[in-house]
């Protein structure tokens, strides 16, 4: 059945290709506008070899890697908190979810004015929308703690902090590595906009510059490049999931 | 006990609105920073010049056009397309390889090639909204036909059902929940897409009013925006959760997926 699977689905990707190449081969097109298979291949090869794509790899690589590290050591934390202490819970859940349910993009222009065309506006944009999967998934799962656990650390005379290693912590990871997902998603959005809105390098400069001037195959090798990353990244995570939460891997 | 819970809510929503307002009246700030700051009354004053003059409600019309326009076409397309390879194996096998990497990919990166083909007005704006709408409606219709339950299939099939009997009474009212689902995730990708869209490029619309109020260092204006946006995501996503703890109301408490 899986074989099936992959079989018809390797046929359908060749197919399309193909018929793309074969198409664009008999009619008539505009270089601006349109592109072939072969030369989206050609300059795929050629950014690779000696292009500058590899740079502008690099430059959105580390943004987002602060963005994102930085949501982790900070959203994990509010979450426990809020997922554990009432009065947090109480405090925080209606401002964050507000915050998380608003398209908080929109700040966009404001940070890369603020804080400059370089990695500190798109770190912050990314860290800005991929905190919160963080926070509302960690939360989730404190809340989903088994009480029966809870209350055997404490008859046996478990510590707060007991609690925190032995049960809290160790029920949330499924929930993180769910969160990352969620995470990886917003997070690539960040830098694409932050890059198109206002930069020098990067791969969303890359991909718009490429776009202003009609280099169309360029374009096309660019988004190639994000699509693979963006799969790539995504299936890991999603490999991970099977791994923590085993239960959970027939979910979206 | 509750009210604790509403006072805590409600002094953490005012309380950052507060410092805002007071900070920049006891501490001066730099003439730099001040550029990009504006106290919470003084959007509240742009707010309502914009109001007066119609600027506001120029720019959301045609933000909002765009917006129905490409969740329209999203719903019309997504809609069907899952049930379709939620139903037929071989489709979904052929099919499986460009939804996975589409919809993990950022639909955004295909804003530049979207305003080469659409140009710069409403259709490329529309385009890059329908783009990244279709996706979770698409997946989750599919997700819910999948689940329809075998049983209550067989049951239908066994009294001479057809398939589209199967189809109306038990794959679509089971899917419901699932679509809806969908559809909250669809109208954030939307209003992502319009906001984004019109960054780059247009020349109205509640985005370009953002960034060009960014660029000419009008703050108010510019959170004025945003806050207007931030209102009809809010207004928009939370209808929607209403509609969806009403359509299952059945299922036992599960754990929020975003």
């Amino acid at each position: 059945m899986a074989r099936r699977r992959l079989v018809l689905g390797g046929f359908s990707v060749v197919a399309f290709f193909l018929a793309w190449e074969v198409l664009l081969s008999l009619v008539r097109w505009d270089p601006f506008f349109m592109t072939k298979p072969s030369l989206i291949a050609k300059a795929v090869q050629e950014q690779i070899l000696g292009g500058r794509l590899w740079h502008d790899m690099t430059v959105s690589a580390q943004a987002f890697v602060v963005g994102f590290g930085l949501a982790v050591l900070v959203g994990i934390p509010v979450g426990l908190v809020m997922g554990w202490r009432r009065r947090a819970e109480w405090a925080l859940d209606p401002l964050l979810t507000a915050l998380y349910a608003s398209p908080l993009i929109a700040l966009a222009p404001l940070l890369i004015i603020t804080a400059g065309v370089g990695i500190a506006a798109k770190a912050l944009l990314v860290f800005l929308l991929a905190v919160f999967p963080f926070i509302f998934n960690t939360y989730a799962g404190v809340r989903c703690t088994d009480p029966l656990l809870v209350n055997v650390v404490r008859s046996f005379g478990g510590t707060e902090r007991d609690l925190y290693t032995k049960v809290i912590l160790p029920g949330v990871v499924p929930y993180i590595v769910a969160a990352a997902r969620l995470a990886i998603g917003r997070g690539l959005v960040g830098i694409l906009v932050g890059e198109f809105y206002a930069a020098s390098e990067g791969l969303g400069f890359a991909i718009s510059r490429f776009g202003d001037t009609y280099r169309l195959p360029e374009m096309f090798a660019g988004i190639l490049v994000l699509a693979v990353v963006a799969v790539g990244l995504t299936s890991a995570v999603r490999r991970l999931e099977a791994v923590v939460a085993p239960w959970r891997t027939g979910q979206r | 006990m509750n009210r604790e819970r509403y006072a805590w809510a409600t002094a953490s929503l005012l309380l950052p609105l507060l410092v805002w307002e007071a900070l920049p009246r006891l501490l001066p700030l730099p003439r730099g920073a001040r550029l990009f700051f504006a106290t919470p009354s003084e959007i509240a004053v742009a707010l309502v010049g914009l109001l007066r003059g119609g600027e506001l409600q120029q720019h959301f019309t045609v933000s909002a056009l765009e917006f129905l326009i490409g969740l329209g076409l999203s719903v019309a397309v997504g809609l069907p397309l899952g049930v379709l390879l939620g139903r037929v194996r071989w489709l979904d096998d052929l099919f499986d390889p460009f939804v996975t990497a589409l919809n993990a990919t950022p639909r955004i990166v295909w804003l530049p090639l979207l305003m080469l083909w659409f140009g710069i007005g409403v259709w490329s704006k529309v385009m890059i909204v329908f783009l990244g709408a279709v996706f979770p409606l698409l997946v989750n219709t599919y997700e819910g036909v999948r689940n329809a339950d075998p049983v209550l299939v067989n049951v239908v099939r066994s009294f001479g059902g057809s398939e589209w009997q199967v189809a109306r009474m038990v794959v679509l009212p089971g899917a419901l929940p699932y679509v809806v689902a969908g559809l909250r995730l669809a109208i954030g990708r939307a209003i992502l897409g319009v906001v984004v869209g019109e960054f780059f490029g247009a020349s109205r619309g509640l985005g370009y009013m953002i960034a060009a109020a960014a660029s000419s260092y009008r703050a108010d204006v510019m959170f004025a925006g945003v806050l207007v946006l931030m209102a009809l995501s809010l207004a928009l996503t939370f209808s929607v959760k209403a509609v969806e703890a009403r359509l299952t109301r059945w299922r036992p408490d599960a754990a929020e997926s975003f």
